[in-house]
């Protein structure tokens, strides 16, 4: 069986309840914490040796976000958890959430402990209403049991959780955007300096970490760092990661691997293989934000440096499979439907650069494809690589990655003047 | 200071100097829509991007959002830059409409430029153009929804920079919305401002809309004179008439901006009722006839009743020109000194304020924005000083703590500490905390010592205490704290209290912190060459009904704007042997003179102007006087009557034709009115060097003079509890004179009120919006309430609106007892 | 007007969170569960309560895809026409409702009960094709399931939940 940290507890179609929580080990970091075990900078010092990074979708280390909150930075200081979990394929939060709530909030706890924070945030996107319901009532539980709350366990820390609905877009999950949506503005994104380490919530110094991130805070201080390291399967990797994948394979789903396991495996074993009369053609390894990665690649280990190595993304670890029935034209258009919907409209790049494409591809994918189209997109989707946040470049990628690996494909649309695959219906 | 290069010029800027900003000092415009100096750097349009070739940035990036910083190589005209910035242009034009010739924003349009000097001329995107439905914003503001580009710098001016709530953008995506939640005037009184900072036609400004490309306008750096602040404006005239205002960037005055009222105002300059010909009892007459018709008829009573028998009368809306002219025929003549001030409180405060300020007290609108604790005092700055409530926003938003003293329901676009009291009040506060701050001082200085509790100065309500001693504790904790002080409602002495506290500060600071408000556009100047003590108009009334007088040279003033006793005024002026009167306006004193001398406006002949921190700006006409082409010919052009003479263009400036009717003419005299203006103040001298758009202070140096604080005996709190003490003031629109004419500023005024506080209103049975009526002593006054719990008790707050008939008022000041307020029947 | 006791409780709550306006958005709920969308009216209410001026609280509202400023039915029905499930069928699950309900995208039926509105991935991919009516998500879609849950739906009895 493989090592199961975040998922030990996943029971079918039940959420673990605190006491089975606890029974596994849980929150008893929080008691050496209320013990004074730890300091807070301890805690950033045992998470950075374990290497912990960021799950959001950049990888950024936590522990060296957390050192980024100035020494004498002003308080009060907050945490915001991001689930908003928009990117198309990914679900993991959710699962997370389904799985074993009391993971998480144990983790929150001690992420606001390593910051000295005293308010946390728990940002949820609407579609997760059922897993907003399960939060509130498990924090409520928390409360009760003196795990959140004023002087948390007799110590002196008081910390708090506050759920927080979003009214749902997606550029709400970027982390800055988020910020703005807290605090019941815009949720444009605000371009650092200042990082909101420093200047955040209320020009107060916030962290800004993934659910899955704080997730994995009551094992590392449980197990130790060297352990949490030993659990990948790549050598600069730590620890485990949950992956969703879904389309063209027999069991589409959330599990949770070693990081560095490769793609093929985690196809071929833990999602059960491509779908009969499927063949692999593509996948989007890490979201919708990601490129294109085909077959030649399918042994590649699913970790940051090494999918980084081979000009790939990790992201949010969502594979999303493509078999060779499927429209790669179709799908990117659908793609940039998508960002060109949920641009929150501050830059002009992705504002009108989205959108253009869009037609451009709409109009390949519908028989009015010109041959000039193709280096117009190529030059867009480099172009938009200069917005103002990191959704257009994601946007991107899906577009540049089709023209330089199915080139042929787009080709045929236009020479074609219509689409060469029947539409899925 | 980091040292950089850009386009293989090297420079050093300040740190924190952004690259953009750097590249411009030395003369290369990067394109950019969203960055604007004022409002800082966004991000938004990504149209200044430039290429980083060595340094701590590399490759394409944002030339707004990047410090200059030390070893920084930047290239502007780099390939990779120049195409991105393309296609950047080609983005935002997917969208826009190409209809250029019928938008108002054609020839100043910062689209437009870079759309072409970017190169972007072919329409490759083969999809259709968005469009949306426009808004109606009020009378000002004319929206297009569909050619925003979304820079944002509208909101971000509109409600960052001004505070105000009532703009924004809605939606999201490429279907961003820039206006209102309904349709609706804009609320801010800097609305106007959208006209020039938005890089499109989306805000035009309705007043001037399909009147002129730019380029056909005559267009003069100008100055506002609607306020004392003296705002830079620019000024664009056609065919004879002045169609629009626009804000013009001053480094020390108004910064970017300007108000409504200064640039709806001008319409007055138009008018078709303006005098254009000079009257002689009634009938028409040449310039020159009527020049000598007044000449002779003055000389005539100087020599029967006595030169003493002649006055003059001015206002503070006359240039500096005019008043040294009058200062100087009065003198030759023997007439009277001009009497500016309506009011001899007025002329009083504005003296004392003109005299206490000195080089090293008086801050600039510009330095106010960096002060960390401002307290002003009698003043209501969107009302009295609109530009100076923006200035007090940008100290509010670099998180100075702002408070004001204050008997009116004060509003303003940033957070204050309201300190609601009576006129009378506000000078014993201001003498309490400057005696309590130097007493602490004192305390510090000499440790050990018996603490000293000053005394309260005067009988004060128990509970202005602590907030007091509040004040007194932030304005000791404060690194450059600022006195705002107003000059219109306070008592006499106050104006000095608020210069005594201020030089505490500037002792234990060492940093100007005085700044006044003064009565008008020229108050300053006013003082400066008036005889001290000088007269005010209530004087020359009082001399007319004791038959000292006879005859009265009234320029550009209306007595009858601001006189508070009307039939008193008719009664005096029918007593008269001559009334001439000098305007470019159709006064109500034009309209009863024996001799009309009409005149030339500002944008005829231009002028300078004194502000109220002793700034002398002086500029140039915008375009030659004369009666506008459509008036002359009915709309149609061109004109079906030809002469040589442009028509109403014999209209001189009034210190010409003043000096005229004093009989000198140019000719003979050889006078320059440079010499008049340097002979009559020395410190006009330097008028002479001073290039327009160019300013300089007439204050003197600091330590000249000890201050003479003028024992006045100031009026006392009225003692009667059941009257309230009257309280006239001014209001954003419709009390200023010039503004009042313009048809665009009556159509935006909204209803006047009269206020007074909630628990003076209740017994009287009176709630917000109802109609009262005020028996006052010219006779009834029917008017809406307003009630507020956010002023002071005991005083009814009437403004000098032209829609009131507040000069029913009779003798100021005045008390009026609650028994002659009531409910009105009228809803 | 909205109720008096969910006034209060709203302005309670607004009273506990640091700043007011973090509960912009939780204020636009509560009154779009009581209007069934933000009506002019109900923005002026709730801008009211977080002391927002309703231009203000407009830039959130047409900012969010779950905030409905135009009426809507009983039933929003949000159809995912993401990736995946644009993939595995989201056309014919569309074709499926329009037909049934007589309505197109962005429509409501005559009787006010169902509106249909595409929405992006809602985080079931693993369960593709899927949508979500109001609160709850249904997965793995086909003709017989949705008649299914139309079926319920309109005859009143509580829908099934499928999370
Ligand atoms: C357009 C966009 C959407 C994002 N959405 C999410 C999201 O839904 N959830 C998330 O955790 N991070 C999201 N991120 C990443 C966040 O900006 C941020 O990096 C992350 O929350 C930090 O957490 P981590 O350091 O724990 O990964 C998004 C980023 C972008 C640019
Ligand atoms: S790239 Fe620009 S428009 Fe797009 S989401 Fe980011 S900031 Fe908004
Ligand atoms: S309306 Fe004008 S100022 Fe406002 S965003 Fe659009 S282009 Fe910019
Ligand atoms: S603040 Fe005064 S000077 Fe400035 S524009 Fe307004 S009226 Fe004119
Ligand atoms: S001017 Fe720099 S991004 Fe707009
Ligand atoms: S694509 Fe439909 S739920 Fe994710």
């Amino acid at each position: 069986m493989l090592p199961q940290v975040l998922f030990q507890n996943r029971k079918p179609r039940r959420i673990a309840t605190m006491e089975e929580y606890c029974r596994s080990g849980g929150y008893r970091v929080l008691e050496d914490i209320a013990r004074g075990k730890y300091s807070p900078a301890d805690i950033c010092r045992i998470v950075g040796e374990a290497g912990l990074r960021g799950r959001g979708g950049a990888g950024f280390p936590a522990a060296t976000k957390w050192m980024s909150v100035p020494v004498d930075g002003a308080y009060p200081r907050y945490l915001a958890a991001n689930a908003d979990e928009m990117e198309p394929g990914t679900f993991k939060d959710r699962m997370l959430i389904h799985v074993d709530p009391h993971t998480l909030i144990e983790g929150m706890i001690i992420a606001g402990y390593a910051i000295s924070a005293s308010k946390a945030f728990f940002f949820i996107r609407p579609s997760y209403d059922s897993s907003a319901m399960i939060l509130e009532r498990e924090l409520e539980r928390a409360r009760q049991a003196g795990y959140l709350g004023d002087n948390i366990l007799g110590s002196d820390y008081s910390f708090d959780i506050i759920l927080h609905r979003s009214g749902g877009r997606y550029i709400c999950g970027e982390a800055t955007a988020l910020l703005n949506a807290l605090m019941g503005k815009r949720p444009n994104p605000m371009k650092p300096p200042p990082y909101p380490t420093v200047k955040g919530l209320w020009n107060r110094p916030t962290v800004v970490n993934n659910v899955e991130t704080l997730a994995n805070l009551p094992h590392i201080l449980r197990n130790g760092p060297e352990w949490y390291k030993g659990l990948a399967r790549t050598k600069t990797g730590a620890g485990t990661k949950l992956f969703c994948i879904s389309g063209k394979v027999n069991r589409p789903g959330c599990v949770e691997l070693p990081i560095g396991t490769p793609l093929r495996e985690i196809l071929e074993e833990h999602a059960g293989g491509m779908r009969a009369g499927s063949e692999f053609k593509a996948c989007l390894p890490g979201g919708a934000s990601t490129r294109y990665l085909t077959k030649d690649l399918l042994d590649v280990e699913m970790d940051f440096d090494s999918l980084s190595a081979v000009g790939h993304r990790l992201g949010t670890a969502a594979i999303t499979v493509f078999d060779q029935k499927t429209c790669l034209v179709g799908v990117t258009l659908n793609l940039l439907q998508f960002f060109a919907r949920e641009s929150c409209g501050w830059c002009t790049p992705c504002r009108e650069g989205l959108p253009y494409i869009r037609d451009l591809l709409w109009r390949i994918e519908n028989g009015e494809g010109r041959e000039e189209y193709i280096p117009m997109l190529r030059q867009m989707s480099r172009d938009v690589w200069n917005a103002y946040c990191a959704l257009a470049p994601g946007a991107a990628s899906p577009v540049e990655s089709l023209l330089t690996f199915f080139e042929d494909e787009v080709r045929e649309h236009i020479r074609l003047k219509k689409c060469p695959f029947s539409r899925p219906r | 200071m980091p040292r950089l290069v850009i386009d293989d010029l090297q420079i050093e800027v300040p740190e924190g100097t952004k690259v953009i900003e750097a590249a411009e000092r030395l003369g290369i415009m990067i394109p950019r829509f969203c960055y604007h100096k004022a409002l800082g750097s966004a991000g938004a349009c990504r149209m200044c991007a430039v290429k980083f070739i060595h340094g701590p940035f590399k490759g394409l990036q944002m030339s707004c959002m990047i410090d200059a910083q030390d070893g920084m190589v930047v290239s502007t005209t780099d390939e990779e830059a120049v195409a991105f910035r393309r296609q950047v242009i080609e983005w935002l034009m997917m969208n826009h409409p190409h209809d250029c010739p019928v938008c108002d924003e054609g020839g100043q349009c910062l689209l437009q430029d870079e759309t072409v000097s970017g190169g972007h001329g072919l329409r490759r995107y083969p999809g259709r153009k968005r469009t949306y439905h426009d808004q109606y914003l009020g009378e000002f503001i004319a929206h297009e929804m569909n050619r925003c580009i979304h820079c944002y710098r509208c909101s971000r001016f509109y409600q960052d920079f001004a505070g105000y709530r009532d703009l924004g953008p809605m939606q999201i995506a490429n279907r961003v919305y820039f206006g209102r939640f309904r349709d609706g005037p804009l609320e801010s009184p800097f609305a106007g401002n959208l006209v020039d900072i938005c890089p499109t036609g989306v805000y035009t400004d309705r007043s001037s809309r399909y009147k002129a490309r730019r380029w056909d306008l005559q267009r003069v750096p100008f100055l506002c004179i609607h306020c004392s602040l003296g705002c830079s404006t620019v000024a664009s005239a056609r065919y004879r008439e002045v169609v629009r205002i626009e804000a013009r960037f001053n480094e020390s005055v108004n910064g970017h901006f300007i108000c409504d009222r200064g640039r709806f105002a001008y319409p007055y300059a138009n008018l078709a009722d303006r005098p254009r010909r000079a009257r002689v009892d009634g009938e028409d007459a040449s310039l020159a006839e009527a020049v000598r018709a007044a000449s002779g008829r003055l000389d005539q009573i100087s020599m029967n009743a006595g030169p003493d028998a002649v006055a003059l009368v001015a206002s503070d809306r006359c240039s500096l020109e005019t008043l040294a002219v009058l200062k100087r025929i009065s003198r030759e003549k023997g007439w009277r000194h001009p009497a500016v001030f309506p009011r001899p409180d007025l002329e009083h405060k504005t003296r004392r304020a003109v005299s206490r300020l000195d080089r090293r007290l008086a801050v600039s609108m510009r330095e106010l924005e960096s002060a960390d604790f401002i307290l002003a005092v009698g003043i209501d700055p969107v009302h009295e000083a609109p530009m100076l409530a923006l200035a007090l926003r940008q100290a509010f938003r670099e998180d100075a703590g702002i408070v004001v003293m204050d008997p009116r329901p004060v509003s303003a676009p940033f957070d204050f500490d309201h300190v609601a009291i009576a006129p009378a009040e506000i000078g014993g506060c201001l003498s309490r905390i400057t005696e309590a701050l130097s007493a602490l001082q004192a305390d510090s200085a000499a440790q050990g010592k018996e603490t000293r509790r000053p005394e309260a100065a005067g009988p004060l309500r128990a509970d202005l205490d602590s907030r007091i001693a509040g004040i007194v504790e932030r304005l000791r904790g404060s690194r450059n704290p600022v006195i705002v002080c107003g000059t219109d409602i306070v008592r006499d002495s106050t104006p000095d209290r608020a210069a005594d506290l201020a030089r505490l500060l500037l002792q234990l600071k060492a940093r100007p912190c005085l700044f006044f408000v003064l009565p008008g556009p020229n108050s300053f100047g006013a003082v400066l060459l008036a005889e001290s003590p000088g007269r005010s108009f209530s004087d020359v009334v009082q001399d007319i009904e004791q038959g000292k007088v006879k005859a009265l040279l009234v320029v550009e003033s209306d007595p009858f704007k601001n006189f508070p006793d009307r039939e008193r005024l008719e009664r005096a002026l029918d007593r008269l042997d001559l009334l001439a009167a000098m305007d470019y306006l159709p006064t109500s004193v034009v309209g009863r003179a024996h001799i009309v001398l009409p005149t030339c406006t500002v944008f005829e002949c231009g002028g300078s102007f004194i502000n109220q921190e002793g700034r002398v700006q002086r500029v140039e006409p915008v375009h030659e006087g004369g009666i506008p082409v459509h008036q002359v010919s009915g709309g149609g052009h061109p004109p079906r009557v030809f002469s040589h003479e442009v028509p109403g263009g014999e209209i001189e400036a009034a210190w010409r034709t003043a000096l005229e009717v004093a009989g000198y003419t140019n000719a003979r005299d050889n006078l320059s009115i440079l010499k008049i203006m340097a002979e009559e103040h020395p410190g006009f001298a330097r008028c002479r060097d001073i290039p327009t758009s160019r300013s300089f202070r007439v204050l003197p140096d600091a330590g000249d003079r000890p201050p003479v604080c003028e024992e006045t005996g100031d009026r006392a709190a009225p003692e009667a509890a059941d009257t309230l003490e009257v309280v006239l003031v001014d209001r954003f629109f419709g009390t200023e004179e010039l503004s009042g004419y313009s048809p665009v500023i009556q159509n935006a005024d909204s209803e006047p009120l009269v206020f007074l506080h909630v628990r003076d209103a209740e017994p009287l049975g009176i709630a917000h919006s109802d109609w009262i009526s005020i028996a006052l002593e010219g006779g009834g006054l029917e008017v809406r309430a307003g009630v507020s719990a956010q002023m002071a008790e005991g005083v009814l707050v009437i403004p000098r609106h032209r829609l009131l008939e507040w000069q029913k008022l009779g003798p100021v000041p005045a008390q009026i007892p609650f028994g002659r307020i009531s409910r009105a029947g009228k809803e | 007007m909205i109720p008096e006791a969910l006034k209060r409780e709203l302005l309670e709550r607004t009273a506990r969170a640091e700043h007011p306006r973090e509960m912009a958005v939780d204020v636009m709920y509560a009154l779009q569960g009581y209007y069934g969308y933000m009506s002019d009216e109900a923005m002026e209410e709730a801008a009211e309560i977080v002391g927002m001026t309703p231009l203000e609280l407009e830039e959130l509202a047409t900012f969010y895809d779950f905030i409905y400023r135009r009426p809507v039915g009983r039933y929003v029905i949000r159809v995912c026409d993401s990736a995946v499930c644009w993939m595995e069928g989201y056309q014919s699950v569309v074709d499926h409702l329009t037909s049934r309900l007589g309505i197109g995208l962005g429509d409501t039926t005559a009787d006010g009960l169902f509106s249909l509105i595409p929405v992006c991935c809602i985080g079931y991919c693993d369960r593709a094709p899927a949508m979500l009516i109001n609160r709850k998500v249904y997965g793995e879609l086909t003709p017989e399931k949705i008649d299914r849950i139309l079926q319920k739906l309109a005859t009143g009895k509580p829908a099934a939940g499928e999370e």
